[in-house]
């Protein structure tokens, strides 16, 4: 006699679509720039990495934010439109 | 830029943002100063700055991963061969883990059985899991940086880690796997409706307040958490089951390794334990009418928690003496000797409880203790949860050398919430609560048993989800 054949059911949640975004076009110079820098976590690297990015390109406007969490701290409206890139560092 | 064992994670986050070549630059923990890996990493991240993008960065698109409804078709046999399926996860050094269990043998979820647990409800199966009610969500034990927020009713529940959503049909899978019965999956999909544990939850953990415990015959008195309850351990079980289906898995830090190196030993098996209000002393509350319900209504309380047994630990002889004659360890300690009680057990219970931790705790207490700390003088409840408090308090120069407030205060940057001034300009004299921002993070459960200690964890007052929304 045939074995009996079941339909067993996936556990597995539904993955919602996600829209993929092209990445924002890189800089072609780092002169004039606003760059900000997203600091996540323990200080831990960031300190030495602000000051030498500070001290060799002065030319750039370095802002910075930094929450304890993983999480960053949002930049608001205004600040999206004057920045020119991010740079987001987790030190978890 | 992120640690190494942080990048599985960091590319999951890209994905479900929509950025899956957003470029990272991975760091080493190890650098003492950071000097040496400051200077290695800084010319990747100007790199990653200005290299002109290739075309896969400028790729559009969507990413939709798709599940089938039908994982297998076959006997059962070969179907245990296909739920016991693991992967390779690099953070664990390439241990295997379970895809879709939480590693032990399930019961298979053959189209039959999940039809029969759909029965348990009158929600439909297609149904998404969303919020019952307009709710306000507290973070564990009350605040912290899961802080409080409000949900609507409508509101699609999303599971952490990987964002994912489900329908009462999948949360009916899970139920059968654990070996739940229909009864049961109102409560099931409370559990579900509350995030299922998600992020660094492991399933979490929970209680069950209303009489809903006494239809589904759950184990309201000794053991527990121990075995021979199918209500509590299948149940149980479940949180363990959803957070790996419905929140997925991510190798990350947070969830794995740091905070996680035994996953959560509590958690394990399934923390889930329901109240007797039955012994409650007159006058004192419920968790469901704590917690805005009535007497009559069932609610699940989610919690994450830790810390078991913290604060004193003594024999019930030693408890019954205090209390009947004024003799033993406790009478000696609240300089009560020779005097009948009721005398204050918890100025004894919480010595020394704040010592190497911070936040709201929860005790389960034997009516006996109950009725004894009524007599005493705690009316309510809320009269102990506020005694604690008081006495958790302590000057900043000492809250300081705390191992959590860098985080739980956002680097001392955010509101001291008993003054509201920031704390950096509260004086090292000032005095902060260890014990939670406030006395209602704290959690009394009654639960059936005679001279039993009373026991301690952290975790205190969450949020409540109606389990009877679910029937």
């Amino acid at each position: 006699m045939a074995e009996k054949v079941y339909k067993c059911l996936s556990p597995v949640g539904i993955q919602e679509a996600v829209d993929l975004v092209p990445l924002a076009p890189r800089l072609d110079t780092l002169k004039g720039k606003t760059i900000h820098l997203s600091i996540c976590g323990e200080l831990d690297i960031w300190a030495p990495l602000e000051k030498r990015f500070k001290g060799e390109f002065p030319e750039v406007n370095w802002t910075r934010k930094m929450g304890y969490t993983p999480q960053p701290v949002k930049l608001t409206e205004e600040e999206r439109k004057t920045t020119d890139a991010v740079i987001l560092g987790v030190c978890w | 830029m992120n640690y190494d064992e942080e990048t599985v994670a960091m590319k999951a986050h890209m994905e479900l943002y929509g950025v899956p070549n957003m470029r990272n630059v991975v760091a080493s923990r190890n650098s003492p100063g950071g000097v040496e890996e400051a200077e290695k990493v800084m010319p990747l991240l100007l790199d990653a700055l200005t290299k002109p993008l290739t075309a896969k960065e400028k790729k559009k698109g969507k990413w939709s991963p798709e599940e089938p409804r039908i994982l297998f078709e076959g006997s059962l046999e070969e179907a245990e061969k296909i739920y016991k399926k693991t992967e390779k996860i690099p953070g664990l050094l390439n241990t295997p883990f379970a895809t879709y269990t939480d590693g032990m043998p399930v019961v298979i979820p053959t189209e039959e059985r999940v039809k029969a647990m759909l029965k348990g409800t009158s929600h439909k199966p297609d149904e998404m899991i969303t919020i019952q009610r307009d709710m306000e969500i507290r973070g564990p034990g009350g605040g912290g940086p899961g802080g409080r927020g409000m949900r609507k009713k409508g509101e699609l529940v999303v599971f952490q880690p990987m964002f994912r959503t489900a329908t009462v049909e999948q949360v009916a899978v899970n139920a059968v796997m654990a070996g739940c019965e229909p009864e049961y999956f109102p409560l099931v999909l409370a559990m579900a409706e509350s995030g299922a544990g998600g992020a660094r939850g492991n399933g979490g953990g929970g209680i069950v307040s209303g009489p809903y415990y006494k239809e589904i015959g759950m184990n309201v008195s000794y053991g527990r958490f121990g075995p021979g309850n199918p209500a509590n351990k299948t149940i149980g079980r479940v949180g363990s089951l959803l957070w790996r289906n419905l929140g997925g898995f991510k190798d990350t830090v947070t969830g794995v390794s740091v905070t996680t190196s035994y996953s959560n030993p509590m958690t394990n098996g399934g923390f889930l334990f329901a109240e007797y209000a039955e012994g409650l002393p007159k006058g004192w509350k419920g968790l469901n009418e704590e917690l805005g319900f009535k007497k009559n209504e069932n609610v699940y309380m989610p919690m994450q928690p830790s810390h078991f047994g913290l604060g004193q630990i003594h024999m019930p002889g030693v408890y019954r003496s205090l209390q009947r004659t004024g003799h033993g360890a406790i009478a000696r300690y609240l300089g009560v000797k020779g005097i009948v009680g009721p005398h204050n057990y918890i100025e004894f219970l919480i010595k020394g409880v704040f010592a190497c931790r911070e936040g709201a705790i929860t005790m389960v207490m034997p009516p006996q203790i109950a009725q004894d700390m009524y007599d005493y003088g705690f009316k309510s409840k809320s009269d102990i949860y506020e005694y604690i408090w008081k006495k958790s308090f302590e000057p900043i120069r000492d809250y300081r050398m705390r191992g959590t407030p860098d985080e739980s205060t956002n680097g001392w940057m955010g509101i001291e919430r008993t003054s509201g001034k920031h704390w950096k300009e509260l004086s090292d004299d000032y005095m902060v609560p260890t014990n939670g921002p406030s006395a209602d993070g704290n959690c009394i459960i009654v639960c059936d048993g005679q001279e039993t200690c009373t026991e301690r964890f952290g975790g205190g007052h969450g949020a409540a989800y109606s389990i009877d929304a679910w029937r």
